[in-house]
């Protein structure tokens, strides 16, 4: 039986203009697990998110990590979730590289050797090394996403979540970054992707859980929700269209 | 991908880009204060030790000058209003207008000296991180009372990052004006109004973005301390720089 990491009972939220943004929300994230978020724009699906990472606080119902309360120990929440953002330019605090990783560890005021050593390590494992000194603005989508991972992944995550990781990337671009959510899968990474564009990861997750209206209507193995996907305004794959069977993204 | 400035950070392993930043500041405000009684020897043996400086650290001057025209065009003006604002000795004179040649002579110092100092900031962001600064502003910070150094610093660099974040929104506004036509629109007010209130928005709302995302990183006012890494050529450079100043001041 897979360790549950985050347990979430009752969650509900409502935003200060009466929006009901979740609703009712009872689910376990187990660890190894890669699961699709999907749902069409507006079903609740970056809420939700933001509620793992402590970002939001729930309206009722509650969230734990790894048995605490997600309202009471913050911090050791967002050591333990971290979130990749869909826009890796408004999250870029660091003018190189090195910097933007290191801004996390900085925060948890660890030392100066300790944050080089970690840096160093995290750079050299997603490939972005020679990129070191370079500004972040100045790089490509893809690497942009790939340091944005680092920043994360530099905190030493149990679980990242991906808030639309292929949105305005070219297929180079979704390639890249795919191949590095991968990576992080194989390595034993609880991985946690929202997207209304399933086409890239749907041969690689384990389980689908698809939004609506700020609820859960469906969670299950995703090759058993395909066919019922556009019934919540989410594309369904080309191989599931025309018959034919899935493959991976990953060359 | 964002422009390359004048002013933007390069890369490099010159003497310039490993002297420790808060000697840099000192050396900047030390010539730059010197350059106000120098006269034209020093001033021409000045320039020299900038070109020399320009070649050390692989910045190529024609190119640096060809992206500061603007500058170049208000110099000119700054040159003209001394010329035909000192009196002297008559070298032209029409429509009410004369020219001297103290005017000139005082003209073409005092828009020379604007250019030293433009060039000597030029090479100082070219080869100083924008981190650095910020560590060097913290340093300096520090035993004033009242001040919160740390917060004063990431405020530094987040407006250093946001920068081109900034610029390339207000261009896509532009662009996205241009193509509704809106450059027929003859009144400055409303066009100036055009770009201006979207960017706002924009700019709030990758500010929001900024919050969450730094949040999500366990942000803290709290943080590990800059590091200073010194070349060791500091003190060199100190006597250097006075040396200089003397010179300045003198001739």
């Amino acid at each position: 039986m897979p360790k549950a990491i985050i347990d979430i009972k009752d969650l509900s939220f409502i935003f200060d203009d009466g929006f009901r943004g979740l609703n009712h929300i009872s689910l376990s994230i187990n660890q190894g697990e890669f699961i699709i978020l999907a749902g069409k724009n507006g079903s609740g699906k970056t809420t939700f998110l933001r509620h793992l990472n402590g970002l939001l606080m729930p309206t009722s119902g509650t969230i734990r990590v790894n048995g605490l309360e997600i309202s009471k120990h913050l911090i050791e929440t967002r050591k333990t979730v971290g979130m990749v953002f869909q826009d890796p330019d408004t999250q870029m605090v660091g003018d190189t590289v090195f910097d933007e990783v290191a801004f996390g560890p900085e925060n948890l005021k660890i030392t100066r050797a300790r944050i080089k050593e970690i840096v160093t390590k995290v750079l050299e494992t997603l490939n972005l090394f020679h990129l070191k000194d370079r500004n972040p603005s100045t790089l490509s989508g893809g690497e942009k996403r790939k340091v944005a991972i680092a920043g994360i992944l530099v905190m030493d995550p149990q679980v990242i979540v991906f808030d639309e990781p292929f949105s305005n990337l070219d297929y180079p671009g979704i390639l890249q970054v795919l191949a590095t959510i991968m990576d992080l899968h194989r390595a034993g990474q609880t991985v946690m992707i929202a997207t209304h564009d399933i086409e890239p990861v749907i041969f690689e997750a384990t389980r689908m859980i698809i939004m609506e209206k700020g609820s859960v209507k469906e969670d299950d193995v995703p090759l058993n929700l395909v066919g019922r996907l556009e019934s919540y305004g989410v594309r369904e794959p080309c191989f599931s269209k025309f018959g034919l069977e899935p493959q991976s993204w990953q060359k | 991908m964002a422009e390359i400035t004048p002013f933007t950070y390069r890369p490099g392993d010159s003497i310039l880009h490993l002297l420790d930043t808060r000697l840099k500041f000192f050396i900047i405000s030390l010539v730059n204060i010197s350059m106000l009684p120098a006269g034209f020897i020093s001033t021409g043996f000045y320039f020299f030790m900038l070109l020399f400086f320009f070649k050390k650290t692989g910045l190529r001057f024609f190119s640096m000058l060809s992206n500061m025209k603007f500058f170049l065009i208000l110099l000119v003006f700054v040159f003209l209003a001394r010329a035909f604002t000192i009196t002297g000795d008559t070298v032209f004179s029409s429509f009410g207008v004369t020219v001297s040649n103290q005017g000139l002579a005082e003209g073409g110092m005092v828009a020379f000296k604007f250019f030293l100092i433009m060039l000597t900031g030029i090479i100082f962001s070219a080869t100083t991180k924008p981190s650095s600064v910020k560590t060097a502003v913290q340093w300096f910070l520090k035993p004033v009372p009242f001040v919160p150094e740390k917060r004063v610093a990431v405020m530094i660099s987040l407006a250093l990052c946001f920068m081109p974040v900034i610029l390339r929104q207000a261009k896509e506004v532009s662009d996205a004006q241009k193509a509704r036509c809106a450059h027929l629109q003859k009144n400055p007010i409303r066009k100036t109004i055009g770009i201006v209130l979207p960017l706002l928005k924009k700019t709030f709302l990758s500010a929001d973005n900024l919050i969450l995302a730094m949040e999500s990183r366990c942000y803290s006012d709290d943080r590990t301390d800059p590091e200073f890494n010194p070349s060791g050529k500091e003190r060199g450079f100190f006597f250097g720089s006075i040396a200089v100043s003397i010179c300045l001041i003198l001739f």
